[in-house]
């Protein structure tokens, strides 16, 4: 007998979201709330009955893990288990759920599904752009409890938001986390290897659907075609690819707020900087009326000694740059147009005029000039070598070699450096405002210093080689030497000096005060202090602002090219035009799609959000309540909880599904009330009992008889360790750290010296989450309990039990390490051996120690101090060792 | 639920049974005999102790793979692929497509082969002068001329060589056997990785990642000196002694605690872990300890020299693991970046003159030590690169020449594939297989067929797919080979 073959619509997970009754039971007295309705229902239909409450001491640790992946102190668990008021137990979950640790335990889970690390894998595993900004924003998403659509809106568009924010933008670092072969064999497979990330990672974490198969037939089991793969990745296909550069996946903008403090402290610049001016005006024209005849000119000699060449521009000739007093003339390629300046005349570059000079400077020397420009610059933020931007005075010399340059970059940012070592200086952004600018580049042959000015304020100055700077064969205006990068704006009073000006002598130069050297040196005359205005003046701070570089989405354009069917997976072979749609099965109805008014993006991608979001998907819902399910209960009521298809399994209790799935929606989509809901269940407070009947009937809790005891995650075992020694760091956030990494591990890499930083041990004593996650290295005792595999989503992590755990548990440097802190604190809590010992077990298994307990680990003191002649200190240590290695401590009741 | 169909598994068929083991393959004895006993201890069976023996598919003819791993691509027609036509035209420049790490090009200039070739043994197969020693043992050797890869780049060449993928995420081929097989000995790890003393190879730990399966198929690495394996030696200043007094204090201690959990077979696994990890000390120890081989044994592998000690160590740590039961042993030669392996760029002969100067010697022992011990039945020996290399000159001067993924040489000796014998050609150049091409999943597949398996079979249920070694397109072994 043949089934009737029955629609693919009438599949459990795509029909529409029902809201069953829950059951009416007997037994009430045990049900705390509906979904205990659900479990006992099934339960006594069985014969069964629920396993009876865990002690206050099991369920404050087991709530305290499941929340926040830590174990409770044992003041926490003496103040819960002497608390006998009827609410305990839910002021106990309420302040969990409140303390920021939560978001460290739950955002880990979503980082496994989405596949989070911060490196690229293959031949090079590159470092992502600041990857760590999207894991800092889902774990504050989680402790904000932000909704579960505006969840993942955020990740799918908040590029696309009407007013996106650093957090909105550093949402959309959630298509830029997958692997990337950055050498790939053949370019526009691997671009399409990349969307295949995205897609397969958003139908599985988002959907629970597997449409992977589909990307080069139609799914054999699920009504998944090809053509909705590729309708589906049509979602995502203008987003620039991978390999688009730094630029393609990532933007530097302007902190949350940024803009309206940098205009307040801009104002409070302009004016400290406007009465440091004009008292340094008044003053040098009082020093310089002061001195004798003969005293001006033989200070205008000095200062003339130093300026071996000077280029005021003011007389002009189309084919050079005439030096003022006869020295070297520069060679004009192209125009270089005199143009009014507030002296007279100045030049004119268009992006492709050069002046050629020789090499007037090579040891110790002071380049001065004027710069105005309105125009942006080649570069970015985070680049610092000034042959980045478009060359103003440069002498670069591919390689690492003794050149040096000036260029102006960016938005309007000065930069400056030597080479070999190569030693970069960059100014604040902002010089792009169309008023004239004065820049000087000093450097100081003897000791290698090198400092930039702008406007009179120093803005870096660093330490680069010793030697000549003779690299470059001359020096461009203008431009890089070699080719390119052509600055667009004006120069002026170009100038250069055989030594090095000091921060007075500059600042009079840009200040352009009377025979400005002149002026300064009477200055220091008057004032030997050296406490000139002057000088306040080059330590005045120009305010920027504050930018940050947000791993991000980004399309190519507002208006995306046709997509099409990629035959059998080859992305060289088209079939038919698609366009961005749902996958039939789910929707028929053609997505809205407007693009929003900036006109930088599509706008596809905020359709995908809207129907993934909207209330009345079938699936969005329930993935996420059985996701919710799955961290509470140990497996999810659907054991496959990124396949919700025909090769899935069907869930034990699909009518709890379909009603929590409903109550995520009816409860603001609050994750946080879900949990609430979950943990206060009667279901979850169960024992971890052995029962025979029960386990006879039905031996893989299939029915929830009893609580599901679990080992701890590879972090929860790490934090743990570092929370028994006392040395665990709660702090949150910011760019990863870098524990001490055993050499051993260390050499398994192609370039084991650079393979890995270093983190102070404070630092290094952070929440695992916050560990670079390196995919080509990976931190051996989090590798060794089943950490996820970063390459695909990871929806359930195994719990293997191998001999290489017990090892590195025992003789491994960390855990010695944790065992010794641990030893230490607890001498360092006073009392005998007796008392230190049950603390160390209070602190392992969170709950008061028993005697027998005790008294097995002061027979090891005793014997070990015997028979092995060890101090106390030290059998407290192997004591220590013992706690952290204990099944007790290991795993979760 | 009420109506159960006959011989289910708590209600799933044994398919999904099997499949929520992480155990998608087609027939297996043991795990029948299991099943029909209790599935609850099957399930605890499998759960417990993943690298329990299992029984493969058919009788095996190879029970341990050793896979020497010449990283960076050493180039055939300098090794073993004798192209005769190929000397006279060194220096000239001809058409020719290749495509490598310098893209792809349509001309280029000839490197005639730095080494003259010789024929040796009965089967007459001609090698280059870099290799007199395993020219004495091609008797027992499989040439398979006419290997094919995807990618002529070293990141993704690795990985496809690795795990039949040129995208990271996939087991090994030694994920695959160990989860196949399990390991006859748990005192030491299934899958061992011995590195280069360079450094690993790009991409270091996805070379011998398990992917999607279970940590306890990915490779160990273990170091030919010093400490074997990561946290196996003692802490300074602890004896075995006072840790096995530690032990015993920890067994009571979750003896105790298992007291009122005795069905959780997941905590009892756990206190047999320690007891295996304490054996495990001693015995990895034992395993790369060689005082007591034979003067002549030493001799054989190198270890006397200088040039040849490194590798001739791996190449005796290597039997002496197979002896002790470890499924499967790689052992890379070249590490690290540039000419620190086979990638020769630049001066094909420093480049290849080191390398195979330092591993001629060690291998040929390995072959014919392992033939003395009646080990080499049961023990197949691969040699090879993640890809060869280009006849032609990848600069305007120089000899070094670019990667080679359209046509290269690997070969295979013992576990029952027939020794003396070539399969496959490439054209008279060496530039691409043209006769029987066969790619990286036909060689998976032709390893995988002498431990016992068909790799079509083969699989590991993850994301909603039987995931094979060979992928979905499957391939098959080389029939001349099996």
């Amino acid at each position: 007998m043949v089934a009737q073959q029955a629609a693919p619509q009438d599949w459990w997970a795509y029909r529409p979201l029902q809201r069953p009754a829950p059951p009416e039971v007997q037994n009430s007295q045990w049900v705390s709330n509906d979904i205990d309705r659900f479990v006992l229902a099934r339960l006594l239909a069985r014969g069964l009955q629920p396993a009876a409450q865990a002690s206050k001491e099991v369920l404050i640790r087991r709530l305290t893990y499941d929340l926040l992946g830590l174990p409770p102190t044992p003041a926490e668990v003496a103040v819960f288990v002497a608390d006998a008021s009827p609410d305990a137990y839910d002021k106990l979950v309420d302040r969990l759920l409140q303390s920021p640790q939560y978001g460290v335990q739950w955002g880990r889970h979503w980082l496994d599904l989405v596949r989070f690390a911060e490196t690229d894998s293959f031949e090079r595993d590159t470092k992502k752009p600041d990857a760590w900004r999207y894991r800092d924003w889902v774990v504050d998403a989680f402790n904000k409890d932000m909704p579960y659509g505006q969840f993942l809106t955020w990740q799918l568009a908040g590029d696309e938001l009407p007013e996106p924010t650093v957090s909105s933008m550093a949402a959309t670092g959630y298509y830029r986390l997958g692997i990337w072969d950055d050498e790939p064999t053949n370019r526009l497979q691997a671009v399409y290897d990349d969307f295949d990330g995205i897609v397969d990672t958003t139908a599985r974490t988002m959907l629970g659907i597997s449409m992977g198969c589909a990307r080069c037939h139609d799914h054999k089991k699920d009504p998944i075609k090809a053509t909705d793969y590729y309708s589906f990745l049509a979602f995502f296909e203008n987003l620039k690819p991978y390999n688009s550069g730094v630029d393609g996946i990532s933007a530097s903008i302007p902190a949350d707020g940024a803009m309206r403090d940098h205009e307040t402290a801009l104002a409070r610049f302009a004016s400290e900087r406007l009465a440091i001016v004009l008292r340094a005006r008044t003053f040098a024209e009082t020093a310089y009326a002061g001195l004798s005849p003969a005293m001006r000119v033989e200070m205008l000699d000095a200062a003339d000694r130093a300026c071996i060449a000077s280029y005021s521009c003011e007389r002009t000739d189309p084919k050079l740059l005439l030096e003022d007093r006869g020295g070297p003339n520069g060679v004009v390629k192209g125009q270089a147009v005199p143009v009014e300046s507030e002296t007279g005349t100045a030049l004119r570059f268009d992006g492709d005029d050069r002046i050629d000079l020789p090499l007037l400077v090579r040891n110790s020397f002071t380049i001065s000039f004027r710069v105005r420009s309105t125009q942006t610059g080649h570069g970015r933020d985070n680049e610092k070598g000034w042959f980045s931007g478009d060359g103003l005075v440069d002498g670069e010399v591919p390689g690492i070699v003794r050149d040096f340059g000036i260029s102006w970059q960016g938005d309007g940012r000065i930069l400056a450096g030597t080479g070999s070592p190569e030693t970069f200086l960059a100014s604040s952004s902002g010089n792009n405002d169309g008023r004239w600018h004065h820049v000087a580049f000093t450097r100081d042959r003897t000791t290698g210093r090198i400092a930039l000015y702008v406007d009179g304020i120093l803005a870096e100055a660093g330490e680069g080689n010793k030697d000549a700077l003779d690299a470059p064969p001359k020096l461009t205006v203008g431009g890089l030497q070699p080719g390119g990068h052509g600055f667009r704006g004006d120069l002026d009073e170009l100038r250069f000096y055989s030594r090095v000006l000091d921060a007075e002598e500059v600042g009079a130069e840009a200040l352009q005060l009377r025979a400005g050297i002149v002026a300064a040196m009477a200055m220091r005359k008057e004032a030997p202090t050296g406490e000139s205005d002057l000088r306040a003046l080059a330590l005045l701070r120009r305010p920027q602002v504050e930018k940050v570089q947000v791993l991000c989405a980004r399309e190519r354009s507002e208006k995306p090219e046709p997509s099409f069917v990629r035959i059998r997976g080859n992305a060289m072979v088209r079939g038919v035009e698609v366009k961005p749609a749902l996958p039939e099965v789910l929707s028929s109805k053609t997505p809205t799609i407007v693009p929003p008014a900036d006109g930088r993006t599509s706008g596809r991608r905020t359709a995908l959000a809207q129907w993934i979001t909207q209330p009345d998907n079938p699936l969005t819902w329930r993935v996420v309540a059985n996701r919710l399910w799955q961290f509470h209960f140990g497996r999810g009521l659907c054991r496959t909880p990124n396949d919700f298809g025909h090769l899935g399994e069907l869930p034990t209790h699909p009518e709890l599904l379909d009603w929590l799935a409903t109550e995520v929606v009816a409860r603001g989509q609050s994750l946080k009330a879900m949990h609430r809901l979950m943990v206060t269940s009667s279901t979850y407070r169960m024992q971890c009992v052995v029962d025979q009947l029960s386990f006879a009937a039905d031996p893989t809790n299939d029915l929830f008889w009893r609580f599901d005891r679990r080992r701890l995650g590879a972090e929860e075992i790490r934090d743990s360790m570092l929370a028994a020694a006392g040395a665990l760091n709660l702090q949150l956030g910011g760019p990863s750290i870098y524990p001490p990494m055993p050499a051993a591990v260390l050499a398994t890499s192609s370039r084991p010296e650079e393979a890995w930083g270093k983190s102070p041990p404070d630092q290094a004593a952070r929440r695992s989450i916050f560990i670079h996650q390196k995919r080509s290295l990976l931190d051996p005792l989090l590798a060794a309990f089943d950490m996820a595999d970063t390459d695909t989503s990871c929806p359930v992590r195994f719990a293997t039990v191998q001999p290489t755990q017990a090892l590195i548990m025992l003789n491994g440097e960390f855990a010695q390490s944790m065992a010794r802190t641990f030893a230490a604190r607890l001498q360092e809590g006073g009392g005998d051996l007796r008392a230190q010992i049950e603390r160390g077990l209070a602190i392992t298994t969170c709950r008061t120690a028993q005697p027998q307990d005790a008294d097995r680990l002061i027979k090891l003191a005793t014997d070990l101090r015997r028979d092995f002649q060890r101090t106390e200190a030290d059998v407290l240590i192997r004591c220590c060792l013992v706690l952290l290695n204990a099944n007790d401590f290991v795993y979760l009741d | 639920m009420s109506n159960l169909p006959q011989n289910t598994f708590c209600g799933r068929t044994r398919r999904e049974f099997l499949q929520q083991l992480g155990c998608g393959f087609g027939s297996l004895p043991l795990l029948d005999l299991l099943a029909k006993e209790s599935p609850n201890k099957l399930l605890h069976a499998f759960r417990n102790d993943p690298m329990a023996p299992k029984q493969p598919h058919f009788a095996p003819k190879a029970k341990a793979v050793i896979f020497l791993f010449m990283y960076g691509g050493p180039s055939h027609v300098d090794t073993f692929d004798y192209k005769p036509k190929l000397y006279p035209l060194d220096g000239k420049s001809i058409d020719i497509d290749t495509k490598g790490r310098g893209g792809t090009k349509k001309q280029g200039r000839v490197v005639g082969p730095k080494w003259a070739f010789k024929q040796y043994g009965q089967s007459g197969k001609w090698v280059s002068d870099l290799f007199p020693h395993l020219g004495r043992c091609v008797d027992d050797m499989a040439f398979v001329h006419s290997m094919y890869a995807d990618s002529p780049l070293h990141g993704s060449a690795m990985l496809m060589m690795n795990s039949g993928r040129i995208l990271s995420g996939s087991p090994c081929l030694g994920s695959w056997a160990t989860y196949g097989l399990g390991t006859s000995n748990q005192n030491l790890p299934g899958f061992v990785v011995m590195l280069d003393k360079t450094g690993g190879p790009i991409s270091g730990a996805k070379n011998w990642s398990s992917g999607f399966m279970p940590a306890v198929y990915q490779g160990t690495v273990l170091r030919a000196k010093g400490e074997a394996i990561l946290d196996l030696n003692l802490p300074p200043g602890m004896s075995r002694e006072e840790q096995r007094r530690m032990l015993d204090t920890l067994l009571q201690q979750n003896e105790s605690h298992l007291q009122a959990r005795a069905d959780d077979t997941d905590l009892q696994a756990r206190i047999q872990s320690y007891e295996l990890a304490f054996r495990m000390q001693a015995h990895a120890p034992e395993a790369i300890d060689i005082v007591n081989e034979s003067e002549a044994t030493r001799t054989l592998y190198g270890l006397d020299s200088p040039r040849t000690e490194d590798f001739g160590r791996k190449c005796l740590l290597a039997r002496r693991l197979v002896e002790r039961g470890v499924r499967f042993v790689q052992i890379y030669s070249g590490g690290n970046h540039n000419d620190n392996n086979w990638d020769a760029h630049g001066d094909l002969v420093y480049n290849h003159t080191h390398h195979a100067g330092a591993t001629d010697q060690p291998i040929a022992a390995l072959l014919t030590d392992l033939k003395q011990r009646g080990l080499l039945e049961s023990t197949i020996v691969v040699w090879g690169g993640e890809f060869g290399r280009q006849p032609t000159a990848e600069y305007a001067e120089g000899t070094g020449r670019d990667h080679n993924s359209a046509g290269f040489t690997m070969w295979l000796a013992g576990g029952g594939i027939p020794g003396g014998v070539s399969v496959g050609t490439t054209d008279e150049l060496g530039n691409q297989a043209v006769l029987d091409p066969y790619h990286v999943k036909n060689l998976h597949a032709t390893i995988l067929r002498q431990l016992g398996f068909d790799a079509n079979q083969l699989a590991y249920r993850y994301a909603g797919l039987d995931q094979k070694l060979v992928g979905v397109t499957g391939a098959e072994p080389i029939r001349a080979l099996v």
